[in-house]
Protein backbone atom coordinates (compact mmCIF):
# COMPACT_ATOMS: atom_id res chain seq x y z
CA UNK A 1 0.00 0.00 0.00
CA UNK A 2 1.56 3.26 -1.06
CA UNK A 3 -1.24 5.73 -0.47
CA UNK A 4 -3.01 7.99 -2.92
CA UNK A 5 -1.20 9.99 -5.62
CA UNK A 6 -2.37 11.91 -8.63
CA UNK A 7 -0.72 11.67 -12.04
CA UNK A 8 1.66 14.51 -11.19
CA UNK A 9 2.74 12.68 -8.06
CA UNK A 10 1.32 15.09 -5.49
CA UNK A 11 -0.92 13.47 -2.93
CA UNK A 12 -4.53 14.53 -3.23
CA UNK A 13 -6.82 15.15 -0.29
CA UNK A 14 -8.95 12.18 0.65
CA UNK A 15 -12.46 12.98 1.77
CA UNK A 16 -14.11 10.80 4.38
CA UNK A 17 -17.56 11.38 5.84
CA UNK A 18 -19.09 9.54 8.76
CA UNK A 19 -22.87 9.44 8.72
CA UNK A 20 -23.95 8.80 12.29
CA UNK A 21 -27.30 7.96 13.80
CA UNK A 22 -26.08 9.84 16.85
CA UNK A 23 -26.71 13.40 17.87
CA UNK A 24 -25.82 16.19 15.44
CA UNK A 25 -24.48 18.04 18.49
CA UNK A 26 -21.32 15.97 18.13
CA UNK A 27 -20.73 17.01 14.51
CA UNK A 28 -17.27 18.19 13.60
CA UNK A 29 -14.79 18.31 10.74
CA UNK A 30 -11.03 18.13 10.84
CA UNK A 31 -8.11 18.02 8.45
CA UNK A 32 -5.35 15.59 9.27
CA UNK A 33 -2.21 14.31 7.61
CA UNK A 34 -1.48 10.63 8.05
CA UNK A 35 0.76 8.26 6.14
CA UNK A 36 1.74 11.06 3.79
CA UNK A 37 -1.88 11.66 2.82
CA UNK A 38 -4.13 14.59 3.57
CA UNK A 39 -7.56 13.75 4.89
CA UNK A 40 -10.68 15.83 5.31
CA UNK A 41 -12.75 14.00 7.89
CA UNK A 42 -16.29 15.02 8.69
CA UNK A 43 -18.98 13.63 10.96
CA UNK A 44 -22.66 14.21 10.24
CA UNK A 45 -25.15 13.15 12.89
CA UNK A 46 -28.77 12.61 11.87
CA UNK A 47 -30.28 12.49 15.38
CA UNK A 48 -31.53 8.93 15.04
CA UNK A 49 -33.34 9.47 11.73
CA UNK A 50 -32.58 6.40 9.61
CA UNK A 51 -34.23 7.85 6.49
CA UNK A 52 -32.06 10.95 6.80
CA UNK A 53 -28.99 8.74 7.15
CA UNK A 54 -29.97 6.84 4.01
CA UNK A 55 -30.47 10.10 2.12
CA UNK A 56 -27.08 11.36 3.31
CA UNK A 57 -25.31 8.20 2.16
CA UNK A 58 -27.07 8.41 -1.21
CA UNK A 59 -26.06 12.05 -1.60
CA UNK A 60 -22.42 11.32 -0.72
CA UNK A 61 -22.12 8.29 -2.99
CA UNK A 62 -19.51 8.96 -5.65
CA UNK A 63 -18.60 12.33 -4.12
CA UNK A 64 -16.28 11.20 -1.33
CA UNK A 65 -13.59 8.54 -1.00
CA UNK A 66 -15.24 6.49 1.74
CA UNK A 67 -18.28 6.67 3.98
CA UNK A 68 -18.37 5.46 7.58
CA UNK A 69 -21.54 4.51 9.42
CA UNK A 70 -21.72 5.55 13.05
CA UNK A 71 -24.21 4.36 15.63
CA UNK A 72 -25.00 1.12 13.91
CA UNK A 73 -23.22 -1.88 12.48
CA UNK A 74 -23.66 -3.54 9.13
CA UNK A 75 -22.56 -6.95 10.35
CA UNK A 76 -21.79 -8.60 13.66
CA UNK A 77 -19.30 -11.46 13.84
CA UNK A 78 -19.69 -13.96 16.61
CA UNK A 79 -17.06 -16.66 16.30
CA UNK A 80 -17.52 -18.22 12.86
CA UNK A 81 -20.90 -16.69 12.11
CA UNK A 82 -21.66 -13.29 10.64
CA UNK A 83 -25.06 -11.66 11.14
CA UNK A 84 -26.18 -8.82 8.86
CA UNK A 85 -28.26 -6.10 10.48
CA UNK A 86 -31.19 -4.97 8.32
CA UNK A 87 -30.81 -1.27 9.06
CA UNK A 88 -27.05 -1.36 8.49
CA UNK A 89 -27.45 -3.20 5.19
CA UNK A 90 -30.05 -0.65 4.11
CA UNK A 91 -27.56 2.19 4.57
CA UNK A 92 -24.69 0.25 2.99
CA UNK A 93 -26.81 -0.46 -0.07
CA UNK A 94 -27.75 3.21 -0.45
CA UNK A 95 -24.32 3.71 -2.02
CA UNK A 96 -23.28 1.96 -5.20
CA UNK A 97 -19.93 3.66 -5.90
CA UNK A 98 -18.33 4.71 -2.63
CA UNK A 99 -17.45 2.05 -0.04
CA UNK A 100 -19.56 2.19 3.12
CA UNK A 101 -17.94 0.72 6.23
CA UNK A 102 -19.04 0.26 9.83
CA UNK A 103 -15.69 0.04 11.60
CA UNK A 104 -16.04 -3.64 12.45
CA UNK A 105 -12.65 -4.46 10.93
CA UNK A 106 -10.92 -1.67 12.83
CA UNK A 107 -12.56 -2.73 16.09
CA UNK A 108 -11.42 -6.30 15.51
CA UNK A 109 -7.87 -5.04 14.93
CA UNK A 110 -7.29 -2.08 17.26
CA UNK A 111 -9.33 -3.29 20.21
CA UNK A 112 -7.26 -6.47 20.32
CA UNK A 113 -4.14 -4.27 20.31
CA UNK A 114 -5.58 -2.10 23.08
CA UNK A 115 -6.20 -5.16 25.24
CA UNK A 116 -2.67 -6.42 24.53
CA UNK A 117 -1.30 -3.03 25.59
CA UNK A 118 -3.18 -3.11 28.89
CA UNK A 119 -1.97 -6.66 29.50
CA UNK A 120 1.61 -5.49 28.91
CA UNK A 121 1.07 -2.71 31.47
CA UNK A 122 -0.30 -5.17 34.00
CA UNK A 123 -3.72 -3.53 34.09
CA UNK A 124 -5.37 -6.54 32.48
CA UNK A 125 -4.47 -10.12 33.21
CA UNK A 126 -5.68 -13.37 34.75
CA UNK A 127 -8.49 -12.81 37.23
CA UNK A 128 -8.79 -9.05 36.67
CA UNK A 129 -12.47 -8.15 36.79
CA UNK A 130 -13.75 -6.47 33.64
CA UNK A 131 -17.21 -5.19 32.80
CA UNK A 132 -17.59 -5.38 29.02
CA UNK A 133 -20.85 -3.52 28.54
CA UNK A 134 -21.47 -5.06 25.15
CA UNK A 135 -19.47 -7.70 23.36
CA UNK A 136 -21.66 -8.68 20.43
CA UNK A 137 -20.67 -5.50 18.61
CA UNK A 138 -16.97 -6.13 19.30
CA UNK A 139 -16.42 -9.85 19.60
CA UNK A 140 -12.71 -9.39 18.91
CA UNK A 141 -12.33 -7.41 22.12
CA UNK A 142 -14.27 -10.06 24.00
CA UNK A 143 -11.99 -12.77 22.62
CA UNK A 144 -8.91 -10.75 23.59
CA UNK A 145 -10.17 -10.20 27.15
CA UNK A 146 -11.04 -13.86 27.45
CA UNK A 147 -7.65 -14.83 26.04
CA UNK A 148 -5.95 -12.66 28.67
CA UNK A 149 -7.67 -14.66 31.38
CA UNK A 150 -9.75 -11.76 32.68
CA UNK A 151 -12.89 -12.40 34.73
CA UNK A 152 -15.31 -10.73 32.36
CA UNK A 153 -18.95 -9.84 32.83
CA UNK A 154 -20.46 -9.37 29.37
CA UNK A 155 -23.29 -6.89 29.83
CA UNK A 156 -25.09 -7.28 26.53
CA UNK A 157 -28.42 -8.25 28.06
CA UNK A 158 -28.22 -5.64 30.79
CA UNK A 159 -27.06 -2.75 28.67
CA UNK A 160 -29.12 -3.33 25.53
CA UNK A 161 -32.32 -4.88 26.89
CA UNK A 162 -32.28 -4.03 30.60
CA UNK A 163 -32.31 -7.73 31.51
CA UNK A 164 -30.52 -8.31 34.84
CA UNK A 165 -28.47 -11.24 33.65
CA UNK A 166 -24.68 -10.94 33.59
CA UNK A 167 -23.08 -13.27 31.07
CA UNK A 168 -19.87 -14.69 32.50
CA UNK A 169 -18.37 -16.76 29.70
CA UNK A 170 -17.65 -16.31 26.03
CA UNK A 171 -19.30 -19.66 25.32
CA UNK A 172 -22.57 -18.54 26.89
CA UNK A 173 -22.38 -15.23 25.06
CA UNK A 174 -21.92 -17.02 21.73
CA UNK A 175 -24.70 -19.49 22.51
CA UNK A 176 -27.14 -16.67 23.23
CA UNK A 177 -26.01 -14.71 20.21
CA UNK A 178 -26.64 -17.62 17.92
CA UNK A 179 -30.14 -17.96 19.36
CA UNK A 180 -31.22 -14.35 19.22
CA UNK A 181 -29.23 -12.53 16.54
CA UNK A 182 -30.87 -14.11 13.48
CA UNK A 183 -34.09 -12.39 14.58
CA UNK A 184 -32.78 -9.36 16.47
CA UNK A 185 -30.74 -8.38 13.41
CA UNK A 186 -34.05 -7.57 11.71
CA UNK A 187 -35.20 -5.13 14.40
CA UNK A 188 -34.81 -1.36 14.07
CA UNK A 189 -31.46 -0.35 15.50
CA UNK A 190 -33.22 2.12 17.80
CA UNK A 191 -34.62 -0.85 19.75
CA UNK A 192 -31.14 -2.19 20.47
CA UNK A 193 -28.86 0.82 20.79
CA UNK A 194 -29.31 4.41 21.97
CA UNK A 195 -29.51 6.68 18.94
CA UNK A 196 -30.22 10.40 18.60
CA UNK A 197 -31.57 12.04 21.76
CA UNK A 198 -31.45 8.72 23.62
CA UNK A 199 -27.67 9.15 23.72
CA UNK A 200 -28.03 12.24 25.88
CA UNK A 201 -30.43 11.01 28.56
CA UNK A 202 -29.16 11.15 32.14
CA UNK A 203 -27.52 7.87 33.15
CA UNK A 204 -29.62 5.28 34.96
CA UNK A 205 -27.24 3.69 37.50
CA UNK A 206 -29.22 0.47 38.03
CA UNK A 207 -26.23 -1.72 37.20
CA UNK A 208 -23.80 0.22 39.41
CA UNK A 209 -22.62 -2.88 41.37
CA UNK A 210 -21.13 -4.31 38.16
CA UNK A 211 -19.16 -1.11 37.58
CA UNK A 212 -18.04 -1.09 41.22
CA UNK A 213 -16.66 -4.62 41.11
CA UNK A 214 -14.74 -4.15 37.87
CA UNK A 215 -11.24 -2.72 37.58
CA UNK A 216 -11.75 -2.05 33.88
CA UNK A 217 -14.94 -0.92 32.12
CA UNK A 218 -14.83 -1.76 28.42
CA UNK A 219 -17.02 -1.29 25.38
CA UNK A 220 -19.12 1.24 23.55
CA UNK A 221 -19.12 4.61 25.28
CA UNK A 222 -22.82 5.34 24.75
CA UNK A 223 -23.63 2.09 26.55
CA UNK A 224 -21.08 2.77 29.31
CA UNK A 225 -22.69 6.18 29.76
CA UNK A 226 -26.24 4.74 29.73
CA UNK A 227 -25.83 3.26 33.22
CA UNK A 228 -22.85 5.23 34.48
CA UNK A 229 -22.73 5.42 38.30
CA UNK A 230 -21.65 8.46 40.27
CA UNK A 231 -18.16 7.15 41.01
CA UNK A 232 -15.52 5.31 38.97
CA UNK A 233 -12.63 5.85 41.35
CA UNK A 234 -9.37 4.39 40.16
CA UNK A 235 -10.89 2.53 37.24
CA UNK A 236 -9.71 2.23 33.66
CA UNK A 237 -12.18 2.81 30.86
CA UNK A 238 -11.44 1.16 27.51
CA UNK A 239 -13.75 2.51 24.87
CA UNK A 240 -14.08 3.91 21.38
CA UNK A 241 -15.36 7.40 20.71
CA UNK A 242 -15.21 10.14 23.31
CA UNK A 243 -15.66 13.89 23.22
CA UNK A 244 -14.02 16.41 25.55
CA UNK A 245 -17.30 16.43 27.50
CA UNK A 246 -17.20 12.65 27.86
CA UNK A 247 -13.64 12.82 29.16
CA UNK A 248 -14.64 15.44 31.70
CA UNK A 249 -17.56 13.24 32.85
CA UNK A 250 -15.19 10.35 33.44
CA UNK A 251 -12.64 12.51 35.24
CA UNK A 252 -15.33 14.01 37.49
CA UNK A 253 -16.26 10.48 38.54
CA UNK A 254 -12.70 9.64 39.51
CA UNK A 255 -11.85 7.49 36.49
CA UNK A 256 -8.07 7.04 36.54
CA UNK A 257 -7.31 6.15 32.96
CA UNK A 258 -8.98 6.37 29.59
CA UNK A 259 -7.87 4.16 26.74
CA UNK A 260 -9.51 4.88 23.41
CA UNK A 261 -9.08 2.32 20.72
CA UNK A 262 -8.70 4.98 18.08
CA UNK A 263 -6.34 7.96 18.27
CA UNK A 264 -7.21 11.44 19.44
CA UNK A 265 -7.39 13.81 16.48
CA UNK A 266 -8.01 17.48 17.12
CA UNK A 267 -8.99 16.80 20.73
CA UNK A 268 -11.37 13.89 20.30
CA UNK A 269 -11.21 10.23 19.45
CA UNK A 270 -12.89 9.30 16.21
CA UNK A 271 -15.20 6.37 15.76
CA UNK A 272 -13.87 3.10 14.41
CA UNK A 273 -16.04 3.66 11.34
CA UNK A 274 -14.16 6.89 10.59
CA UNK A 275 -10.79 5.21 10.93
CA UNK A 276 -11.91 2.31 8.74
CA UNK A 277 -13.20 4.75 6.12
CA UNK A 278 -9.82 6.54 6.19
CA UNK A 279 -8.08 3.20 5.68
CA UNK A 280 -10.32 2.33 2.75
CA UNK A 281 -9.76 5.74 1.18
CA UNK A 282 -6.01 5.50 1.70
CA UNK A 283 -5.70 2.02 0.27
CA UNK A 284 -8.03 2.79 -2.61
CA UNK A 285 -10.19 -0.10 -1.47
CA UNK A 286 -9.34 -3.60 -0.38
CA UNK A 287 -10.68 -5.48 -3.35
CA UNK A 288 -13.91 -7.45 -3.48
CA UNK A 289 -15.81 -8.36 -0.35
CA UNK A 290 -17.52 -6.46 2.43
CA UNK A 291 -14.49 -6.17 4.68
CA UNK A 292 -10.74 -6.15 4.19
CA UNK A 293 -8.64 -9.02 5.40
CA UNK A 294 -7.36 -8.32 8.90
CA UNK A 295 -3.72 -8.39 7.77
CA UNK A 296 -4.33 -5.86 4.99
CA UNK A 297 -6.21 -3.53 7.30
CA UNK A 298 -3.58 -3.90 9.99
CA UNK A 299 -0.87 -2.92 7.49
CA UNK A 300 -2.75 0.19 6.42
CA UNK A 301 -3.43 1.23 10.00
CA UNK A 302 0.29 0.93 10.69
CA UNK A 303 1.05 3.09 7.66
CA UNK A 304 -1.38 5.68 8.95
CA UNK A 305 0.19 5.46 12.42
CA UNK A 306 -3.23 4.80 13.89
CA UNK A 307 -3.50 2.91 17.13
CA UNK A 308 -5.02 3.04 20.59
CA UNK A 309 -4.44 6.11 22.75
CA UNK A 310 -4.07 5.99 26.53
CA UNK A 311 -4.26 8.88 28.95
CA UNK A 312 -4.29 9.37 32.69
CA UNK A 313 -7.24 11.43 33.86
CA UNK A 314 -7.30 14.07 36.54
CA UNK A 315 -9.67 16.97 36.94
CA UNK A 316 -7.17 19.84 36.54
CA UNK A 317 -6.02 18.37 33.25
CA UNK A 318 -9.46 18.32 31.74
CA UNK A 319 -10.98 21.47 33.23
CA UNK B 1 -63.79 -34.59 33.87
CA UNK B 2 -61.44 -32.18 32.16
CA UNK B 3 -62.16 -29.64 29.50
CA UNK B 4 -59.56 -29.14 26.79
CA UNK B 5 -58.06 -25.67 26.84
CA UNK B 6 -58.43 -23.48 23.78
CA UNK B 7 -55.35 -23.33 21.51
CA UNK B 8 -54.26 -19.89 22.72
CA UNK B 9 -54.44 -20.81 26.40
CA UNK B 10 -52.68 -24.08 25.64
CA UNK B 11 -49.84 -22.25 23.85
CA UNK B 12 -49.50 -19.73 26.68
CA UNK B 13 -49.45 -22.56 29.21
CA UNK B 14 -46.59 -24.23 27.36
CA UNK B 15 -44.70 -20.94 27.12
CA UNK B 16 -45.11 -20.28 30.84
CA UNK B 17 -43.99 -23.80 31.72
CA UNK B 18 -40.81 -23.50 29.66
CA UNK B 19 -39.81 -20.34 31.50
CA UNK B 20 -40.74 -21.71 34.92
CA UNK B 21 -38.65 -24.83 34.32
CA UNK B 22 -35.53 -22.90 33.33
CA UNK B 23 -33.49 -21.28 36.13
CA UNK B 24 -31.65 -19.04 33.70
CA UNK B 25 -34.87 -17.67 32.21
CA UNK B 26 -36.33 -17.20 35.69
CA UNK B 27 -33.31 -15.07 36.59
CA UNK B 28 -33.92 -13.00 33.46
CA UNK B 29 -37.41 -12.07 34.71
CA UNK B 30 -36.43 -11.61 38.34
CA UNK B 31 -37.00 -7.83 38.19
CA UNK B 32 -39.89 -8.00 35.74
CA UNK B 33 -43.39 -8.26 37.21
CA UNK B 34 -45.70 -7.68 34.27
CA UNK B 35 -49.04 -8.61 32.76
CA UNK B 36 -49.37 -9.52 29.11
CA UNK B 37 -52.75 -9.48 27.40
CA UNK B 38 -53.27 -11.30 24.12
CA UNK B 39 -56.27 -10.42 21.97
CA UNK B 40 -57.08 -12.56 18.96
CA UNK B 41 -58.48 -10.16 16.39
CA UNK B 42 -60.25 -12.86 14.38
CA UNK B 43 -61.86 -15.02 17.07
CA UNK B 44 -62.08 -12.40 19.78
CA UNK B 45 -60.43 -14.77 22.22
CA UNK B 46 -58.56 -13.11 25.07
CA UNK B 47 -55.94 -14.65 27.34
CA UNK B 48 -52.87 -13.48 29.15
CA UNK B 49 -49.74 -14.06 31.14
CA UNK B 50 -48.78 -12.79 34.54
CA UNK B 51 -45.13 -12.57 35.49
CA UNK B 52 -44.59 -12.20 39.20
CA UNK B 53 -41.70 -13.11 41.48
CA UNK B 54 -39.84 -14.97 38.71
CA UNK B 55 -42.84 -17.17 37.89
CA UNK B 56 -45.14 -17.03 34.89
CA UNK B 57 -48.82 -18.00 35.06
CA UNK B 58 -51.64 -17.98 32.54
CA UNK B 59 -54.60 -15.67 33.07
CA UNK B 60 -57.88 -14.95 31.39
CA UNK B 61 -56.47 -11.68 30.15
CA UNK B 62 -58.88 -9.57 32.16
CA UNK B 63 -56.32 -7.55 34.08
CA UNK B 64 -54.92 -4.17 33.09
CA UNK B 65 -51.96 -5.02 30.91
CA UNK B 66 -48.39 -3.78 30.66
CA UNK B 67 -48.03 -5.34 27.23
CA UNK B 68 -50.86 -5.80 24.75
CA UNK B 69 -50.47 -8.16 21.80
CA UNK B 70 -53.08 -8.15 19.04
CA UNK B 71 -53.03 -10.51 16.06
CA UNK B 72 -55.07 -13.26 14.48
CA UNK B 73 -55.31 -16.29 16.74
CA UNK B 74 -53.17 -18.67 14.65
CA UNK B 75 -50.35 -16.14 14.76
CA UNK B 76 -50.59 -15.69 18.54
CA UNK B 77 -50.72 -19.46 18.99
CA UNK B 78 -47.74 -19.88 16.65
CA UNK B 79 -45.72 -17.29 18.54
CA UNK B 80 -46.28 -18.82 21.95
CA UNK B 81 -45.71 -22.36 20.73
CA UNK B 82 -42.46 -21.57 18.96
CA UNK B 83 -43.66 -22.08 15.40
CA UNK B 84 -43.44 -18.40 14.48
CA UNK B 85 -40.90 -15.81 15.56
CA UNK B 86 -42.62 -12.60 16.67
CA UNK B 87 -40.01 -10.36 15.03
CA UNK B 88 -41.25 -10.45 11.44
CA UNK B 89 -44.98 -10.18 12.24
CA UNK B 90 -44.10 -7.23 14.48
CA UNK B 91 -42.07 -5.59 11.75
CA UNK B 92 -44.67 -6.08 9.02
CA UNK B 93 -47.63 -5.05 11.18
CA UNK B 94 -49.40 -8.42 11.47
CA UNK B 95 -48.65 -8.29 15.18
CA UNK B 96 -49.62 -5.08 16.94
CA UNK B 97 -47.84 -4.47 20.20
CA UNK B 98 -48.45 -1.86 22.85
CA UNK B 99 -45.99 -1.52 25.70
CA UNK B 100 -42.64 0.00 26.47
CA UNK B 101 -39.85 -0.81 24.05
CA UNK B 102 -37.87 -2.47 26.82
CA UNK B 103 -40.79 -4.74 27.77
CA UNK B 104 -41.45 -5.71 24.17
CA UNK B 105 -37.78 -6.47 23.65
CA UNK B 106 -37.67 -8.65 26.76
CA UNK B 107 -40.71 -10.68 25.68
CA UNK B 108 -39.18 -11.16 22.23
CA UNK B 109 -35.90 -12.13 23.85
CA UNK B 110 -37.53 -14.74 26.09
CA UNK B 111 -39.24 -16.41 23.16
CA UNK B 112 -35.96 -16.50 21.22
CA UNK B 113 -34.15 -17.96 24.23
CA UNK B 114 -36.72 -20.77 24.27
CA UNK B 115 -37.05 -21.39 20.57
CA UNK B 116 -34.23 -19.54 18.83
CA UNK B 117 -31.74 -21.41 16.66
Amino acid sequence: VTGPTEAAGAPRTLRVVSVSLGSSRRDHAVRVVRGGARFEVERRGVDGDLAAAEAAVRALDGRVDAIGLGGLDITLRVRDRVFTLSDGARLRDAASITPVVDGGGVKDTLERRAVEGLVAEGILGPGVEVLCVSALDRFGMAEALDGAGCAVVYGDLMFTAGIPYPIRSLDELAEMAHRILPQFAKLPISMLYPVGAAQERPPDPRFAPYYERAAVIAGDFHLIRRHLPDRLDGKTVLTNTTTAEDVRWLAERGCARLVTTTPVLEGRSFGANVIEAMAWAYAGGFGPGAAPAAEALSTVLDRLAIGPASRTLSLPEVS
Amino acid sequence: LSVAADPLTEALTGFAARINEDARLRQMISDWDRTVRCVATDSGRVAGLKVEASQVSVTGGGEAEDILLEAVEPLLVGMFSGEVSPTEPYMDGRLRVRGTQEDVLRLDFLSLMIWGE
